[in-house]
């Protein structure tokens, strides 16, 4: 190394800001910084907006690379592979008819029993188009924003399981904190025995448990999905499995690859505010003294042709009579953008309009 | 007249050229795409220009630019602004006050003076993370960013060398 040879330009100006005051400088910056987390996230947005199609550029060869890397060692295997898969798919199949018998009953049972329905997920599908590794952070960079209606905190899944939620959106662009990054914290639920539990992420590959309660005791294998306290994220998302720390306590092996996914979903969860019941005429208060109930407004019967050309007046039936005060709880309906989906027993959400 | 317009050309490349090199450095760590797929953490190319030219040239690589560069690189990486800031600033100061020793060493001496200043960066790094969260992070990827700087530092040194004889050493007007 030639660093002998180096003659060092000793350092003659005097405008120069002395060190002292630039650490002093850049303590505040971090104290201003943790008072105001989001100092640089609009500029970081707009740079990566402004970005993207760079990076889009720069990894497609990256991607191609990789795909022709992998197909050369996919060669070999294809007909094992094969085989495996068809296996795997018509179990799949059989896991699919029993989810939707089960989702069936579970909708019965909700309709007799007037329980509120599960909120309806929308999702929007995203490319990710960059990664981010860093020692202190985690991220990955989607193409999608807040055009189309991704917003802070809306959950990140693969086909396999939950990867992370959104913390910064831009434009067209939007960063995920992963679950493995030091920053995420989300609620989770152990099954089986709806264990509650905090998975914080330590920037390694499997999150740690804070278990809520200190007389549980966790199995390994047990399943790990979201709770959805709090309202940010929807219930039942599957995240992954419970193993034993060497070093005491517990983590989570998740179920997607953050590093292989490219494509993913956000997931859109928005809790209904609780409206209060629609008045009905036996609580009005012409009703509550005594008084007959007011007629409803004169409305024209819908009439049905009969074979004579002449139409009579349909009678409502008398169950609907019966239960005209209190309507039985409306299926819920998709949101407005995105596309539909329908949570599944894994609690990964299915798109409808892929059925 | 017209050399002395090449000499004016010349003092502005040199002078631009070390915090020209880190704003690169910056831009080629934080790029989101990753030929190993994000496996490891990248090298901290940044410290690279800021600890040679801040070594050999302080009159370019000032620390302020030290400063400026740690606030580009917390902007870029997504993490909390001001703590590559602050490690740069303090590795600054290390080279700053051992700069006559570092300037003497030479082969491994040479790259094990840059590993021990890039280890002081990311220590300072760690310990104003670990105060920030108020939660220590994991120890093993930032030893894994300071091995691979240390890493790429070996080919870049040869590279920032020949950049400085051809680029900024010649205009030099200091000795």
């Amino acid at each position: 190394m030639a660093n002998g040879t180096w003659r060092i330009a000793r350092n003659r100006s005097g405008a120069q800001l002395p060190i002292a005051l630039l650490a002093a400088l850049a303590i505040a910056l971090i104290l201003i910084g943790k008072a105001q987390n989001t100092l640089f996230d609009r500029a970081r947005a707009t740079v990566t907006d402004w970005a993207a199609p760079a990076f889009q550029v720069a990894r497609a060869p990256l991607v191609g690379l990789d795909r022709w890397m992998g197909s050369i060692g996919e060669f070999f295997t294809v007909y094992r592979e094969n085989l495996r898969l068809k296996d795997e798919n018509a179990r799949l199949r059989q896991w699919r008819n029993a989810a939707i018998v089960l989702d069936n009953r579970v909708r019965r049972y909700q309709l007799l029993l007037r329980a509120v329905p599960d909120p309806a997920l929308s999702s929007v599908m995203a490319r990710v188009i960059g990664r981010s590794n860093q020692p202190f952070l985690q991220t990955m960079i989607l193409d999608a924003g807040t055009t189309q209606g991704i917003k802070p905190g809306q959950a990140v899944i693969d086909a396999r399981g939950m990867i992370g939620r959104i913390y910064l959106t831009g434009h067209h662009t939007s960063w995920v904190i992963l679950l493995t990054d030091l920053n995420s914290r989300i609620p989770v639920s152990i099954e089986p025995g709806n264990v509650q539990a905090i998975m914080a992420g330590d920037n390694t590959g499997a999150p740690t448990l804070d278990l809520l309660s200190q007389n549980v005791t966790l199995k390994a294998g047990a399943q790990v999905i979201s709770s959805g306290d709090g309202g940010l994220l929807p219930p039942g998302l599957a995240i992954g499995t419970v193993v034993a720390d060497p070093s005491g306590g517990f983590r989570v092996v998740l179920l997607a690859d953050s590093a292989s996914s490219e494509d993913v979903n956000v997931v859109d969860f928005k809790l209904k505010s609780e409206q209060p019941p629609a008045p009905s005429p036996n609580q009005l208060p012409a009703t509550a003294a005594g008084l007959p109930p007011a007629a409803p407004p004169a409305s024209p019967l819908p009439v049905t042709p009969v074979a004579n050309g002449a139409a009579v007046p349909v009678t409502p039936p008398a169950a609907v009579q019966i239960h005209s005060t209190a309507p039985p709880p409306a299926p819920p309906k998709p949101q407005a953008h995105g596309t539909p989906a329908t949570p599944t027993q894994d609690g990964t959400a299915v798109d409808n309009g892929n059925e | 007249m017209e050399r002395a317009g090449s000499i004016m050309n010349g003092r502005f490349l040199s002078t631009i050229t070390p915090v020209g090199l880190g704003i690169l450095g910056v831009l080629v760590a934080n790029f989101p795409v990753s030929v190993l797929g994000g496996l490891v953490s990248p090298p901290l190319f940044v410290f690279m220009p800021l600890y040679f030219w801040g070594m050999v040239r302080p009159d370019l690589m000032t620390p302020f630019w030290a400063f400026a560069l740690g606030i580009f690189q917390d902007f870029l990486s997504g993490g909390p602004p001001g703590v590559w800031a602050a490690a740069f600033v303090a590795a600054y100061f290390l080279i700053d006050r051992q700069r006559d020793m570092l300037a003497g060493l030479s082969g491994i001496g040479a790259i094990a003076g840059f590993a021990v200043s890039a280890l002081s960066a990311c220590i300072t790094a760690y310990v104003i993370v670990g105060f920030y969260y108020w939660h220590l992070p994991p120890v093993a990827p930032l030893l894994v960013e300071l091995a691979m700087t240390v890493l790429f530092y070996i080919p870049a040194v040869f590279v920032i060398g020949v950049i400085h004889r051809r680029v900024v050493g010649p205009y030099r007007s200091d000795f």
